[in-house]
Parts: C-alpha cells; sequence; structure tokens
C-alpha cells in the first residue's frame, strides 16, 4: 500500500510540473482568437468571437473528434497510442444505423425482418456492443498478447473499416428515427462531449483508476512493482477508448442522418492531434483532458476561422499541420528541460 | 457466379450458330453497385437483341484475372471484348492483345491510360465528367431567372475532396457555366471544401451562414454536401424560397430530399445506359461502322419534373 502512496505521490508532483502545458495550449488558444477577432475587424467589419452561431458550431463541429480525443487522451498517458477510433467509428456508425431506420423509408435495410422504428436504445446498445468487440481485441492484444499498441490498433484501423465496408458493399444507410437523431440534434454533440470530458477529466484526476494510468504511463516496470495490474489496467484503457469511439459515432449517425463506410476516416489523427497540442506526452505518463478540450477547441477555431477568412483550405492544412509540429516541439523542448531540472 | 459459368457454358454452345454473335464482357468487380447496375445494362441490351450472346466474367479487381479473361475470350474467338479495367494504367496489354488478334474491343466506364492512342476498332464509352458540373450549374442558373434574380445572384459553391479529379472538374465546370454571356450574372462569393460528406457540409454552411454570407444558390459537388447545407439552412431557419440548391449524383437520398421539396437539382450518371452504349459500340466496330473514339453517354438532369424517371435507377 505505502508503495502505490508513494507512486501516487510522485505522480502527483509530476502533474503539477505539467501544469504550463495546458497554459501553452490555452495561450495558443487566445492568441489565434485574438487574432482572428482583429482581422475580422479589419477586414470583414464584425467580430469573430461575438456571434452566438459561430461559438456554437465552432464547438459543436469539432464534438465528435472530442469525444474520440478524450478515450485516446488516456491511451496516450497510458503509454500507448490508438490508431483504430476512425475506423471504430465507420463499423458502429454502419452497424447502429442499420437498426435507427425508420419505416418511412422503403428500403430500410432490415424492413422484411420488422426492424424499423426500433426504440434508440437497440442502435445505441448494439452500436456500442460493436464498439466493446473492438475494444476487446484492441486491449487482449495490447495488454496480454503484448503486441506494441501501433501494431495492434493499426491492425483495428484496417479491420473495423473493412467491416464497415462489407457490411453493405459501400452502400450508405440513412432515414433514421426521430428519436435516433435527437442525439445528434442542435447543441446535443457539444453536451454530450462535455459531460464526457468532465466525467473523465474527474476519473483520471481523482479516481484510482486515473492514478494508475499515469503510473503506468510514466514507469510500466515501477508500476507493477507497487502493485498495479498492469495487464488489466491496460485492458480497460483501450475498451474505454473503443467505446468512446462507438459513442462518438452514434453522435455522429444521428447528427448526419446517415452512416457511409468511409465515416471518420483520419479522425483518429485528428483526436491524436488535438491531445498532442493539449500538452498530451506521446511518451505517456503526462497530459490532461482539459489539455486536450483546449487543442480541441483550437481546431474548432481554425476551422471556423478561415471558413470566416474565406481561406482556400489549402492553407488550412497547412496551418493545421505546422501547428502541430509546433506543439510536439514544444513538448520536447519543456521535456528536455524539465529533465535537466531533475 | 453460376448463373456466369452456365451462361458462359451455353454461350460456347452457342459458337457454331451462324449468325450469333458472341462479346465476351470483363467487369472489374460485380458487387460494386454501380458496376453491377451497368452490366445490368448490357444483359438488358443482350436479352432483346436476337442471336446476340454476352460471356460476362467478374474480374473481381484483379488485374491478372483481367488479363486472362481477355486473352480466353480471344482464344475461344469472340466477336469483341467489353473491358471495365480493374486498373486504367494497366490497359495497354489488353489493347495489344485484341489488335494483334483484330478483335473489337471497348473500354466502358473506367477511362483506359491510352485511351488517345487507342488503335482501329477499340473504343471507350462513358460518361465526360465535364457534363456533370456543366448541367448542374446551367439548371441552377436557368432556376435563378425565374425566380426574377437574372440581374444579378450570389453563389456558394461546396467543393468535394481537394485531391479528387471529379471535384476538381466539377468546380471548373461552374466557374466555366458563369463565364458565359448567359449566366454572368452570377457571382461566387464563397467557395470552399466540405470533403464530399454531410456533417462537413452542415458545417461549412453553418459557418457561412453565421459569417452573413448572403447567397441565392448553393451548388455542391455533390448530393451528399448538398443535404448537410440542406440540413443546416433548416436548423438555422433560413426561408426555403431564398434560395436555390443542386448537387450531383442523384443518390437514394438526394431523390428524397427532392421528392419532399429540399433539393431542386441533382444529376444522374447512367449506369445502365453505359453498359447498353458499350454494346451497342462494339456491335457497331464488328460490322465495320465508323465510330468515334471516345463515346459519350451524357449524364441526365434530375429536377423535381422529372424525378419519376430516376427513383429506381440506382
Amino acid at each position: 500500500m505505502t508503495d502505490v502512496a508513494a507512486a501516487n505521490d510522485m505522480f502527483t508532483a509530476r502533474k503539477r510540473k505539467s501544469l504550463p502545458a495546458e497554459m501553452n495550449a490555452f495561450l495558443g488558444l487566445v492568441v489565434l482568437i485574438l487574432i482572428f477577432e482583429a482581422l475580422g475587424w479589419s477586414l470583414m467589419g464584425q467580430s469573430f468571437l461575438f456571434n452566438k452561431l459561430r461559438l456554437s458550431i465552432m464547438i459543436t463541429q469539432v464534438a465528435v473528434v472530442g469525444i474520440l480525443a478524450v478515450g485516446v487522451t488516456q491511451v496516450i498517458i497510458s503509454g500507448g497510442i490508438d490508431l483504430s477510433g476512425g475506423s471504430i467509428i465507420g463499423a458502429t456508425s454502419m452497424i447502429a444505423m442499420s437498426f435507427a431506420q425508420s419505416s418511412v423509408f422503403p428500403r430500410a435495410i432490415y424492413i422484411e425482418q420488422g426492424w424499423v422504428d426500433l426504440p434508440i436504445v437497440i442502435p445505441i446498445a448494439i452500436g456500442l456492443g460493436v464498439a466493446l468487440i473492438c475494444g476487446i481485441i484492441n486491449g487482449v492484444l495490447v495488454a496480454y498478447v503484448k503486441l506494441p499498441s501501433f501494431i495492434a490498433t493499426l491492425g483495428m484501423m484496417v479491420t473495423a473499416r473493412g467491416v464497415a465496408l462489407w457490411y453493405t458493399e459501400g452502400k450508405p444507410i440513412s432515414f433514421p428515427t426521430d428519436g435516433f437523431k435527437a442525439i445528434g440534434e442542435g447543441l446535443m454533440p457539444v453536451w454530450i462531449f462535455i459531460t464526457v470530458a468532465v466525467l473523465f477529466w474527474l476519473i483520471l484526476r481523482y479516481t484510482l483508476y486515473g492514478k494508475h494510468t499515469y503510473a503506468i504511463g510514466s514507469n510500466e516496470a515501477a508500476a507493477r512493482m507497487s502493485g498495479i495490474n498492469v495487464e488489466r489496467h491496460l485492458f480497460l484503457v483501450y475498451v474505454i477508448a473503443a467505446l468512446l469511439a462507438g459513442l462518438a459515432a452514434l453522435v455522429l449517425t444521428a447528427r448526419s442522418q446517415t452512416a457511409q463506410a468511409m465515416f471518420g476516416t483520419t479522425n483518429e489523427l485528428d483526436a491524436i492531434a488535438m491531445a498532442v497540442i493539449g500538452g498530451v506526452s506521446l511518451a505517456g505518463g503526462r497530459g490532461s483532458i482539459l489539455g486536450t478540450a483546449i487543442g480541441m477547441l483550437i481546431f474548432g477555431v481554425i476551422f471556423s476561422g478561415f471558413i470566416f477568412l474565406s481561406v482556400d483550405a489549402y492553407y488550412q492544412n497547412m496551418v493545421k499541420g505546422a501547428i502541430i509540429v509546433g506543439a510536439v516541439a514544444l513538448d520536447q523542448w519543456r521535456q528536455k528541460r524539465q529533465a535537466m531540472e531533475i | 457466379m453460376k448463373k456466369l459459368v452456365i451462361g458462359a457454358l451455353a454461350a460456347m454452345l452457342m459458337t457454331g450458330t451462324a449468325h450469333a454473335e458472341k462479346i465476351g464482357v470483363s467487369i472489374a468487380l460485380l458487387e460494386h453497385n454501380f458496376l453491377a447496375v451497368m452490366a445490368k445494362g448490357m444483359t438488358d441490351y443482350a436479352a432483346k437483341t436476337p442471336g446476340l450472346e454476352l460471356q460476362l466474367e467478374d474480374a473481381q479487381n484483379d488485374v491478372a484475372k483481367q488479363l486472362d479473361q481477355v486473352n480466353n475470350f480471344i482464344a475461344s474467338g469472340v466477336d469483341a471484348i467489353i473491358v471495365n479495367a480493374v486498373d486504367t494504367s494497366a490497359t495497354q496489354a489488353m489493347t495489344d492483345a485484341a489488335a494483334k488478334a483484330g478483335v473489337p474491343l471497348v473500354y466502358v466506364n473506367r477511362q483506359p491510360i491510352n485511351v488517345d492512342t487507342l488503335p482501329d476498332g477499340q473504343a471507350f464509352v462513358a460518361s465526360n465528367e465535364v457534363d456533370s458540373g456543366t448541367l448542374e450549374t446551367k439548371e441552377i442558373c436557368r432556376l435563378l431567372k425565374e425566380k426574377g434574380k437574372g440581374s444579378g445572384a450570389n453563389i456558394v459553391v461546396m467543393v468535394g475532396e481537394l485531391s479528387n479529379q471529379a471535384a476538381v472538374q466539377r468546380t471548373q465546370d461552374v466557374h466555366d457555366v458563369i463565364a458565359t454571356p448567359d449566366c454572368s450574372f452570377m457571382k461566387i462569393v464563397e467557395e470552399q471544401t466540405a470533403n464530399w460528406n454531410r456533417a462537413q457540409g452542415q458545417d461549412l454552411m453553418t459557418n457561412w451562414i453565421a459569417k452573413g454570407v448572403k447567397f441565392d444558390a448553393v451548388v455542391a459537388n455533390n448530393d451528399e454536401m448538398a443535404i448537410g447545407a440542406i440540413q443546416a439552412l433548416k436548423a438555422a431557419g433560413v426561408a426555403r424560397d431564398s434560395y436555390v440548391i443542386g448537387g450531383v449524383d442523384a443518390t437514394q437520398d438526394a431523390l428524397i430530399a427532392m421528392q419532399a421539396g429540399d433539393l431542386d437539382v441533382t444529376i444522374f450518371q447512367d449506369a445502365h445506359g453505359q453498359g447498353a452504349g458499350s454494346i451497342d459500340t462494339a456491335l457497331k466496330i464488328k460490322k465495320g461502322e465508323k465510330v468515334e473514339k471516345k463515346v459519350y453517354i451524357p449524364f441526365q438532369l434530375v429536377t423535381p419534373a422529372n424525378i419519376g424517371d430516376f427513383l429506381n435507377k440506382n
């Protein structure tokens, strides 16, 4: 017990040091907003930020990837990586949607079986079930078979996309029931994201689950020595990440009112980028959901800011790339400085 | 698959018959929805043409398999060959084999890399990508005039994936139509990508509305982005009669949106027509008639007026 307590103390000390990581991201966010605000007044004659609709779309458009990023963040903190999120979104979206279709559409997939107009718990349960299976496979491969997480989740990335394409041979699935649509309507994606983010912020910060995640990510051998069941814990981390990808899929599907096999493509990379920009270290053991949320907002501000200024999408990608690289460079520099202090 | 084999056997038995004509067809991947409809166009054409036998083979996305199929067609003495290429950069070998044997060869739907150097007796049948964006924009131009906006109208353009040839072409078409005197009253006020994607179409449109962009028409490179825009416009409470909106593809979702009065224009790529057209072209070459090297099956404009013709086509 004392060992665990000691490990926890050590980790708390580390966490205090990592506070500036979020500060950097937050300052970046503020600077970006100020730039767009200034350009808005000088070029467009209007405010960038103080616009209710823009403010809401800025968050709504990144909420789905944000939910995914919460799951990815805890994987990265545990010292791993998860590349499968985007594909899990694709597979979950297709399968869940086929059980969420309204009888209004005469060509609904399961209309002959009478599986239309089902209560929304059914597509939700089936969708999360699909994600759970993916998560269990990821978890077993990483925690027990000891595959590098990059390889295990790369495999899942390819496989789950295959499932998404196979399910209807690439044909989209549309026309959900009104009940299902409600999951993605208006600001609902934002509320779901906030709920998930606050929940996991608290879990990572205050529970044993969180402390073990940081401990394993900081030093797996030390965590094992201090009595943590590393295998079981890592298994859980990957299962939870997949479940959050499943939740993101449900929100995206409801919001789009359609499921397409290519849904979620490259979302896993955006999610990783959000975490990294928010100061989550790819080396593991450092970072927080708050940082990831700030990273997500930076993405949202860039999307809206570039459309606001009518800038070509080409430049948008270039800037996005530069920000990601810049954030990681900053992270490296910070780590070096910390290492020198110790 | 069994049906194909039986069809092939039946076709082989027919070879000896005097007036029968036999065409070998190799489709890249029959599971592909669009290609399946195209194959149906071929079999329908054959069914109503007495004495015409089709040997339909599925190349299952395998380049080597497709080349084998073509060589087998030649060996079994077919009168013409139709190829829907697996890999459009690997067509030269098939062209050479058919030319050497003197068998007419028609490529369908996917443009072979050697399209400009095809020898006599070979042709390419497809729809001309330039037509889709042009038809869409012209119809939107017409609708705007009809609404009395012929003296000046703002339009916003939703572009597909930037790396995609169809997106580049369709966007160019919009610019080209606007450059004509007939539609020069249209002015592009915004042009952004939404990556063919419905949710991104929603986001893009919401961002435009937030910015206060005033527009009379939305021209989207595909239906999915147009539907996303419709969802955003509805959510923001923008009056339906204040804008005209169009997409391309005539997907099921788009046709239903059109029936509901949400979408004004979409464009149908005629898979069935391309299939029938390829057989037609092959037979003409066989008979010694002169055909163009590129035979274009027109895209078709879909509007609420003729939507009934398209509901069961895709």
